[in-house]
């Protein structure tokens, strides 16, 4: 191999990963626009135009970044840009529609757990070096909240994988996110098998919220408790890095969940469609437009998964005290997930 | 608790999300439980009686409705019939059934509004938007007969100034209808929804003793049991024609335990007992003048050289409250106003609640009271030399009220 | 967990929704050129509420019937009317009026009147329209 060549594959992968992040950071504020104007709809208001969270973000980056004195400099400034990093490094080893995830092989559905802890870590960090008492106590809850959500995602993580390995064979590393995604789960189980699958969903959808800090397990930036919690004294870059990092988060734990669960594209439905139809139809060729029908179908699953997962949730329950949500997580939700883990196994026995 | 675990202060207020005015607490934190809490009052100090000391007595009405935004029928109230003690005018019975029926009215609209504020408190945005939309239509009643939407000037001396029109009843009934309706929603939403019962259930708890200890007043006492309200112990206007009874955890089956919840509990009961209390008014309503004091001029040269001292008070959404008014030959002003606002007896409840409980209940705490501090804070001692905020202790003030009584007999023996 | 607010939730995304948009549904990009449009006509206002009977707006004054008793000034509690000696008439400051009235009820001569226009605020308390008889 020459140099040449060697050169000419990493440029493309720095365009692809620059592309890539800013497709992620489009999608985010999209969808946050569509977060805010469904959850205004549905409280009887007329909400914001979806481009609103652009604006805020342009704002917000224009705006003066304001340090505490007392605050650590670093680690305060540091905090806002690992959260950001953190998901969009996510982001390429997921499949994203169509397309297959651009590290494919470097890194599988455990790396992309720890990249999803990373965010929750850097707030709790940002808020403990800002000085301030109330971005203490929320960088407290945020950790708290933290450590309760990891064991029903990791019930969900090891259920697939466990299954998975079943479906594979021993050669393949089930924890793989293309072999994930390329054999849908729901095909393997049987009916006690899709009940444990249900289970996990559901389990995977009760994290959601509290992986991204929104009601009812907003607790870390509770606004009528401690006044934005850890933000309370993040400030213009620092702040619209921080809104940037959460939106991103979002499309990665929804495609994260489509990749587990949902990995069904349209076109390959629609060319059988085509198929059968026989000589009435003349043979379209799909190739570009196969591509654009599973875009478009991504999104829309990205939209079904946002809104049940976190636009609905978000207004639907009130703030719970920290000490109860961690005990959501720990208990009720734990062995929801081990119960589907359960009926997993049992499945595949019977 | 482990002891001698490190204690931090987290100050909440002046300014804070979780207070709608100007109030401080100091609290005293293990983790997430407080261990202390001290409030610090005479953030919003704004002088509307020194105001209402350098007017004549028809100007401080529509002056004394603006102490409150949300209770302004309440002061107007009170200083006009404490005016009317004052120079014994006797209101036509026609007025008295129509401030009833517009006291009843803001008291719905006040604690639909409380309901919407504690929703927020908890994070529960859409049932603030929710109890605030379906707030409008009271509102657009007391738009449509007093022609304001909030500080409405219905008052004056003897009566009110606009009349209930028998072609308002069909609005009337309609809205006290909306209401009825929407009931059954809102008490399933504030009392049966699992996320909202989960966050006022044994939260915040004032037992029997301490709410009488302390003089708490209104839903906040009510709701531990304590049967105290104004409208049934000395009625005034129309409700001693009226039949009701206290409104307490106990009647409708459920415990006095005076926990946020049993205080929800009893302003919601509120509302269906004013809409009931309504409908009496309207039914009963005399025929007659709106006014016994029609020439204002006439009354303006009367006031001027009037003497004499009244009280009113009344119970307020949030309790009783009341006014005290001074008028002398030589001044033509009002010479002494004084407001005393539920508010400020139901303050030092605060301290029992706040112990042992969360920071995730201070704010649903703080709005139990339903407090208003624009009512409340009415002074504020400061050394202007130094700038030093004083505060007094209570043999210091009582020490000083003995001067000034002295000092006041002095007077009278010159 | 079904619980009745997610019935509500359901239910007011598909109904009209409560807010009026007034004057705009969004504001605009630029104040002043959405401000030149209105002006020309080319951008629609949607309407306000309709506003009550004897609803309190701005208040009118009939300086012609006016005699001078003074008893407006008396009782105005904002000091918003102030009296004119040279004239023997009132000046009228909108922008200190708290519409509560009391000079409406009070004239012997009937001059004060409660209009239905609401639409007075300004960034000029000076202005032409907010002082009336000037």
């Amino acid at each position: 191999m020459n140099i040449e060549s060697i050169l000419e594959g990493w440029l493309l992968n720095v365009v692809f990963i620059f592309l890539i992040s800013f497709i992620g950071i489009f999608l985010g504020l999209l969808y946050k626009g569509f977060d805010r104007k469904i959850s205004a709809m549905m409280q009887s208001r007329i909400g914001p135009p979806i481009i609103q969270p652009f604006r805020d973000v342009r704002k917000l980056l224009t705006k003066e970044t304001i340090v505490p004195e007392n605050a650590i400099e670093w680690i305060f400034n540091g905090a806002p840009i690992i959260a950001l990093i953190a998901p969009l490094v996510a982001l390429m080893y997921l499949p994203i529609g169509p397309f297959s995830p651009l590290l494919e092989g470097y890194g599988d559905l455990i790396l992309v757990l720890y990249l999803l802890a990373i965010p929750a870590i850097a707030m709790a960090v940002g808020g403990f070096s800002s000085s301030s008492p109330y971005a203490t106590v929320g960088a407290q809850r945020e950790v708290v909240l933290m450590m309760s959500y990891e064991l029903p995602l990791a019930i969900s993580a090891i259920t697939v994988a466990w299954k998975m390995n079943e479906i594979v064979g021993p050669e393949t590393n089930p924890f793989s996110l293309q072999v994930i995604s390329s054999n849908p789960i729901w095909g393997h189980v049987g009916l006690i098998g899709g009940l444990g699958i249900a289970l996990i969903v559901f389990t995977l959808f009760a994290v959601l919220p509290g992986e991204l800090s929104k009601e009812p397990f907003g607790q870390a930036k509770a606004k009528t408790e401690i006044a934005d919690g850890v933000f309370v004294e993040y400030t213009g870059r620092n702040l619209g890095l921080f809104y940037i990092a959460n939106t991103v988060q979002m499309i990665v734990l929804a495609s994260l969940i489509i990749t587990l669960f949902f990995p069904y594209q349209l076109s390959n439905l629609l060319e059988r469609w085509i198929i059968l139809q026989g000589p009435i139809l003349p043979i379209v060729e799909m190739g570009v437009w196969a591509l654009l029908v599973d875009v478009v179908f991504y999104l829309f699953k990205l939209l079904l998964i946002i809104y049940f997962g976190v636009s609905l949730v978000r207004v639907a329950f009130a703030r719970f005290q920290i000490d109860k949500a961690s005990y959501f997580y720990w208990v009720p939700i734990s062995i929801i997930g081990l119960l589907g883990l359960l009926f997993v196994v049992v499945g595949a026995t019977v | 608790m482990v002891k001698g675990k490190a204690t931090y202060e987290v100050p909440i207020g002046p300014i804070h999300p979780a207070l709608k005015e100007p109030f401080m607490v100091n609290f005293k934190l293990e983790g997430e439980k407080i261990v202390d809490a001290d409030p610090h009052p005479g953030m919003n100090h704004r002088g509307i009686e020194f105001m209402g000391m350098h007017r004549n007595p028809l100007k401080v009405i529509p002056l004394a409705e603006r102490t409150c935004g949300i209770c302004s029928i309440v002061h107007q109230h009170m200083y006009t019939t404490a005016l009317e003690h004052a120079v014994d005018i006797v209101p036509t019975e026609r007025s008295r059934y129509i401030r009833t029926i517009m006291m009843e009215l803001e008291r719905i609209h006040s604690h639909v509004l409380w309901a919407g504020v504690a929703a927020h408190e908890i994070g529960f945005d859409t049932h603030m938007h929710f109890t605030w939309k379906i707030r409008e239509k009271v509102m657009d009643l007391l738009e449509a007969i007093s022609g304001n939407r909030v500080n409405y000037s219905m008052w004056t001396f003897g009566g009110v100034r606009r009349d209930i029109e028998e072609d308002m009843h069909p609005q009337i009934k309609e809205t006290l209808d909306y209401y009825k309706d929407l009931y059954d929603k809102l008490e399933d939403i504030f009392l049966g929804d699992p996320s909202i019962r989960h966050r006022t259930r044994d939260v915040g708890i004032l037992t029997k003793k301490k709410a009488l200890e302390l003089c708490g007043v209104g839903p906040t006492v009510r709701g531990s049991g304590v049967k105290k309200d104004v409208r049934i112990d000395q009625p005034y206007s129309a409700y001693p024609d009226l039949e009701l009874d206290y409104v307490i955890p106990s009647r409708y089956g459920y415990e006095n335990k005076g926990d946020v919840f049993s205080k929800t509990l009893v302003r919601l009961k509120e509302i269906i007992q004013s809409i009931d209390l309504i409908e009496q008014c309207v039914k009963k309503m005399p025929e007659g003048e709106i006014t016994s004091e029609p020439n204002k001029a006439a009354l303006l040269n009367k006031l001027k050289t009037a003497s004499g001292e009244g009280i009113g008070r009344l119970e307020a959404p949030r309790g009783e409250a009341m006014h005290y008014v001074r008028l002398t030959e030589d001044n033509e002003d009002v010479d002494c106003w004084k407001i005393r606002a539920s508010t400020y007896n139901n303050l030092a409840t605060y301290a029992p609640m706040f112990m042992g409980e969360q920071i995730a209940d201070i704010p649903i705490i703080a709005a139990c009271i339903d407090p208003c501090i624009g009512c409340m804070d009415r002074a504020e001692i400061v050394d202007i030399e130094t700038g030093v905020k004083e505060e007094y202790t209570k043999d210091e003030l009582h020490e000083l009220s003995v001067q000034k009584t002295k000092d006041l007999l002095e007077g009278i023996d010159r | 967990m079904p619980t009745s607010t997610i019935y509500l939730l359901i239910k007011q995304l598909f109904e009209k929704k409560a807010t009026n948009p007034f004057p705009l549904k969004y504001a605009p990009d630029d104040m002043t050129s959405a401000a030149e449009l209105i002006e020309k006509g080319d951008l629609d206002l949607n309407p306000p509420i309709d506003v009550p009977e004897n609803y309190r707006g701005k208040i009118r004054y009939d300086k012609d019937c006016c005699i001078g008793c003074k008893l407006c000034v008396r009782v105005c509690p904002s000091e918003a009317l102030v009296f004119k000696e040279e004239e023997a008439k009132v000046k009228h400051y909108v922008a200190r009026c708290t519409f509560c009235g009391q000079c409406v009820n009070i004239c012997p001569k009937s001059c004060f009147e409660f209009s239905e226009e609401f639409l007075i605020a300004g960034t000029d308390k000076n202005a032409e329209d907010l002082i009336i008889n000037p």
